[in-house]
């Protein structure tokens, strides 16, 4: 099984296809399996060379005790990049995933080429989304947490550490009920969270400020749910990014990849090739 | 060389028994399902696709596998339904 080395710490990943690299990043508590299930390495891969790895911590890669912030993964998105001999690549992150594929164009501009970022929402603009109990989606987001036996609250939802440790110490006679709404699998990988840094780390801001991430000229699409919950912060980008605009996902909300797979694949297809074009083109948009 | 689905039930059967270090000692039929009885997840699914190329020593689309999978309302594979993949990819 293909894995790659950074400074002792292994990654599993696959890639598939030849050309410009594109890389995919899950979100916390996520793995890769998420793009095979929707056939986006194989579609993407008639343009590009594509290639999806675990995060830290997630999948079949290794797990640190720290080292979770956007800033630490970021660092890994950038050496998984030099010792694999990808070039300039476009990132696209979702949720969490595009918390670091955004830190990596701040902190290492020259290895990104573009940015597709799919409903991030971002410890460091967190004052947008302040009005979570309004989006449609919370009572039933609740609901399931609830089913599962975890509580989450209007006031702390950012707080992802909270859920890992009651995951990790959840009672006896809660087992079946987390078990029945979210698999067994899910109770392990959020058990293994619990003993990192992980839940503190990705609300951290990291120092990826509301400034830093304004600075980034790089062709970004903020690519959202149309109904996702993370509508202000999308707002956000589109007005404060050199070079960003929006796309909206019809049908979706904050995992518009599995709300609506076959709009979400043909979409980030389209865009890619979108980005492509305009660099073959030597466009530049707002840097210009 | 043609290859039977037994044979390739048992083989997969042999995997899954200890799959990166997670054993199962219970029956392992046709209709054991990978993550409500096995307590697998999309993720080993994945990585059991390239454990069976490296079985089989030869390339098997396991990627039609997992989008088929993707596409379900609920999601779960029966043992049998990989093993008549299997075969299908094996015996071409």
């Amino acid at each position: 099984m293909p894995r790659v080395s950074v400074e002792g710490m292994r990654f599993y990943y696959q890639q598939a296809g030849e050309g410009q690299d594109v890389v995919l990043l899950h979100g916390v508590t996520g793995n890769m399996a998420v793009w095979p299930l929707i056939n986006m390495l194989p579609t993407l891969a008639a343009d590009f060379r594509v290639t999806a790895y675990d995060l830290r911590g997630h999948g079949y890669s290794e797990t640190p005790p720290s080292g979770y912030t956007s800033a630490d993964m970021a660092g890994d998105l950038v050496k998984i990049q030099q010792a694999l001999g990808l070039g300039p690549m476009y990132v696209l992150g979702h949720s969490y995933g595009g918390v670091i594929a955004l830190h990596a164009a701040v902190l290492y501009p020259e290895a990104i080429a573009g940015l597709i970022l799919s409903d991030p929402y971002f410890p460091g603009l967190r004052h947008l989304e302040t009005s979570l109990s309004a989006w449609s989606g919370w009572q039933e987001y609740k609901e399931q947490a609830g089913r599962a036996g975890l509580q989450v609250s209007e006031e702390d939802w950012f707080d992802v550490g909270q859920l890992f440790a009651q995951t990790a110490n959840l009672p006896p006679e809660r087992h079946e009920m987390f078990r029945k709404e979210l698999g067994l699998a899910a109770m392990d990988r959020l058990t293994r969270l619990a003993a990192t840094t992980c839940g503190d780390d990705v609300k951290a801001v990291a120092g990826l400020t509301a400034e830093r991430i304004s600075s980034v000229r790089h062709p970004t699409i903020a690519l959202y749910g149309e109904h996702s919950p993370f509508l202000a912060t999308c707002r956000y980008l589109e007005a404060n990014l050199a070079n960003c605009r929006v796309a909206l996902v019809p049908d979706a909300k904050h995992r518009a990849h599995e709300e609506n797979p076959a709009a979400y694949v043909a979409l980030v297809q389209q865009l890619l090739r979108e980005l492509r074009f305009a660099e073959r083109a030597g466009y530049t948009g707002g840097a210009a | 060389m043609t290859i039977t689905t037994e044979q390739i039930h048992s083989d997969v059967a042999g995997i899954l028994r200890n799959f990166n270090g997670r054993e199962y000692s219970g029956d392992i039929g046709p209709e054991t399902c990978f993550f409500a009885d096995l307590g697998l997840a999309s993720i080993d699914a994945v990585v059991l696709g390239e454990t069976l190329e490296e079985h089989y020593g030869r390339k098997i689309p396991f990627h039609l596998f997992m989008a088929d999978l993707g596409r379900r309302a609920v999601r779960d594979i029966k043992l049998g339904e990989l093993v008549a993949f299997l075969h299908q990819h094996l015996s071409a």
